[in-house]
């Protein structure tokens, strides 16, 4: 029985022998049953095909309006930055936020209640195969810009290590990488939407809300807060790490165009935007185990 | 139907251990605190007497001075019950007297809001197994996908064949390979069934198995909820069919207005009564009118 009775073990074991043959399995083997689930859903729904290839059409139609193919890996990134930052929060929220509502409505989580799992496992499996799709659909347009780089541009790149005043392909991986991190993020942030909700209409306006926070709200109280000298010219760079986006848009601009620039000023702090965005992940994630478990 | 007679239930108890002669429900009612009712106040007539030579086993589950309250709504008061191994335990009772709260408090659920729900079975990988009211499952995936991915969650080492067997046991084999949203309501429910099985929990609780099911399907169902008591499982169930509680249950609590009004062996009750049916007992002990759905807090007492 779940932790809401009390347990008072029989000292006779009558139906030990019964059963025995089936153990409680350790958390590897749950996550992996409730990762391969997801995975499954992902890969047998319609809607996340549709999704997947919208984001790529848009990656790469920029790219190729944009002329990156022929500019370079750092000029295509810096045109697609800004154009990610509204996107890919989009593609992430629309991977999660049903993710766990869906199972609810269906009464499985409660189901699942009766099994030995429990709600960290359950969301953590389920974020991890939410995940993995969704790195993939992240991560393959920007992988196919990246190889329609290097086998269309004008001026083959050579140059795989990092220098000033030089593009690599190297600097636009960062900012591959980057950019499955942030979409990541903003999936936590909808994984909890979805355990804190009861119903899809419910799902779908505090996702909306949660996209409106991450993508102006939070931006807009770091310029409030510098205005009304709340935050100090000292601390800003370090207060960008508070908002998801800022900090992926400073560690994109830190590791990629900073570099290669070779010059400027520092725009963020590279280490506090990368807290900060684990720190809204597991935060994130931690939101949502309580969610299920409530 | 007068069930002391039904061969079937003379079979089932036949086939089981001999620890399950005992009575499946014992009355509680020097544990219920509750408003007092007509059923109450009568002296503890339905406990079954025991044989010297069976050892009495403690229930599996057991609810003392049950409360729960939805906010300002209260769904049960004071409900004491037991449910035992081996057993088919029936809860029956009108629309919105508490059943499913109670059978869900009693799967632990739902925390209860007073008094304490005890399970004392083995100890297994899983303790309670449950099928909820309507069952329904993930999309986009197989009878034999879903089956097999609680199998898994249990530690079974062939979730494939603990699947099949599953699906074999509630007549499901043939649907193995449809996708469970192609299923019939009845079908999802047996798949529900399944599920609420794997693990070989000591406690099934099955939310009105029989709910949508044709005749023929709801005998199945029941008959399966037999042949888990005879394996040594303790089957609580809630159900409307009372002519099948009847001849199925070997203990029926009967639940009105979030008070246990009447619990024991249906046999004991339609003596207590001089009645030949579960539903004349029903009948006599409900409060509500035919037709009408008594709403706690507003129908008059």
């Amino acid at each position: 029985m779940s932790s809401h009775a009390e347990t008072e073990a029989e000292t006779e074991t009558d139906g030990e022998a019964a059963s025995s043959h089936l153990r409680t399995p350790g958390t590897t083997r749950l996550l992996g049953t409730i990762v391969g689930r997801e995975l499954r859903t992902v890969a047998r729904t319609h809607t996340f095909y549709l999704l997947a290839a919208a984001f790529a059409a848009v990656v790469l139609g920029i790219t190729w309006i944009g002329g990156g193919y022929t500019a370079g890996y750092l000029p295509t990134a810096v045109d697609l930055l800004t154009p990610l930052e509204l996107l890919v929060p989009i593609v992430a929220v629309a991977f999660g936020y049903r993710a766990i509502l869906a199972d609810d409505q269906r009464g499985e989580i409660e189901v699942l209640e009766t099994y030995p799992v429990s709600p960290r496992e359950i969301v953590l499996g389920v974020y991890a195969g939410r995940a993995a799709g969704l790195a993939l659909a992240v991560a393959i347009p920007l992988a196919v810009a990246a190889i329609a780089i290097a086998v269309t541009g004008d001026d083959a790149v050579a140059i795989y290590a990092t220098h000033a005043g030089a593009d690599s392909p190297v600097l636009f991986a960062r900012f591959l990488v980057l950019t499955v991190l942030f979409a990541l993020v903003v999936l936590a942030v909808a994984i909890a939407i979805s355990s804190l909700v009861s119903a899809t209409r419910s799902a779908l306006g505090l996702s909306v809300v949660a996209l409106v926070a991450l993508l102006v709200g939070f931006d807009l109280a770091i310029v409030y807060g510098l205005a009304e000298g709340l935050i100090g010219d000292a601390t800003l760079l370090h207060s960008l790490a508070i908002s998801p986006l800022s900090a992926y848009r400073g560690l994109v601009l830190e590791t990629t165009v900073v570099v290669a620039a070779g010059t400027g000023p520092q725009v963020a702090s590279p280490l506090a935007s990368l807290a900060g965005l684990v720190a809204w992940m597991v935060g994130s994630l931690a939101v949502a185990v309580w969610g299920v478990r409530r | 139907m007068t069930g002391d007679t039904d061969s079937n239930g003379e079979d089932r108890e036949r086939n089981r251990p001999s620890s399950r002669t005992d009575s499946s429900m014992s009355t509680n009612t020097n544990t219920t605190t509750g408003p007092t009712t007509d059923a109450e106040q009568e002296p503890n007539e339905t406990e079954t007497a025991r044989p010297d030579d069976v050892p009495d086993r403690p229930p599996v589950l057991e609810a003392d001075d049950v409360d729960h309250s939805y906010g300002p709504v209260s769904v049960l008061e004071n409900v004491s019950t037991t449910v035992d191994a081996g057993a088919v335990t029936a809860l029956i009772g009108p629309n919105g007297s508490g059943k499913t709260t109670l059978l869900r408090t009693l799967a632990g659920l739902l925390e209860p809001t007073g008094g304490s729900v005890t399970y004392r079975g083995d100890d297994a990988a899983r303790r309670i197994g449950y099928l909820p009211q309507q069952p329904a499952f993930r999309p986009g995936f197989t009878v034999l996908e879903t089956v097999r991915f609680y199998s898994s969650l249990v530690g079974a080492d062939e979730p494939d064949t603990a699947a099949v067997d599953r699906l074999e046991t509630v007549g499901l084999a043939d649907a193995a390979d449809r996708p469970v949203e192609a299923l019939s309501g009845g079908m999802t429910r047996l798949v529900g069934i399944a599920q609420a099985t794997i693990g070989d929990p000591p406690v099934v609780v099955l939310d009105e198995p029989a709910s949508g099911l044709d005749p023929g399907m709801s005998n199945h169902v029941f008959e399966i909820a037999a042949e888990l008591a005879a394996e040594g499982t303790a089957v609580l169930l809630s159900s409307h069919d009372l002519s099948l509680v009847d001849r199925t249950a070997d203990a029926v609590a009967l639940l009105d207005d979030g008070r246990i009004v009447r619990q024991g062996p249906p046999a004991s009750m339609r003596a207590d009564l001089e009645v030949d049916s579960l539903r004349a007992v029903y009948e006599q002990s409900v409060a509500a009118d035919a037709g009408t759905v008594r709403v706690q807090g507003v129908t008059d007492e």
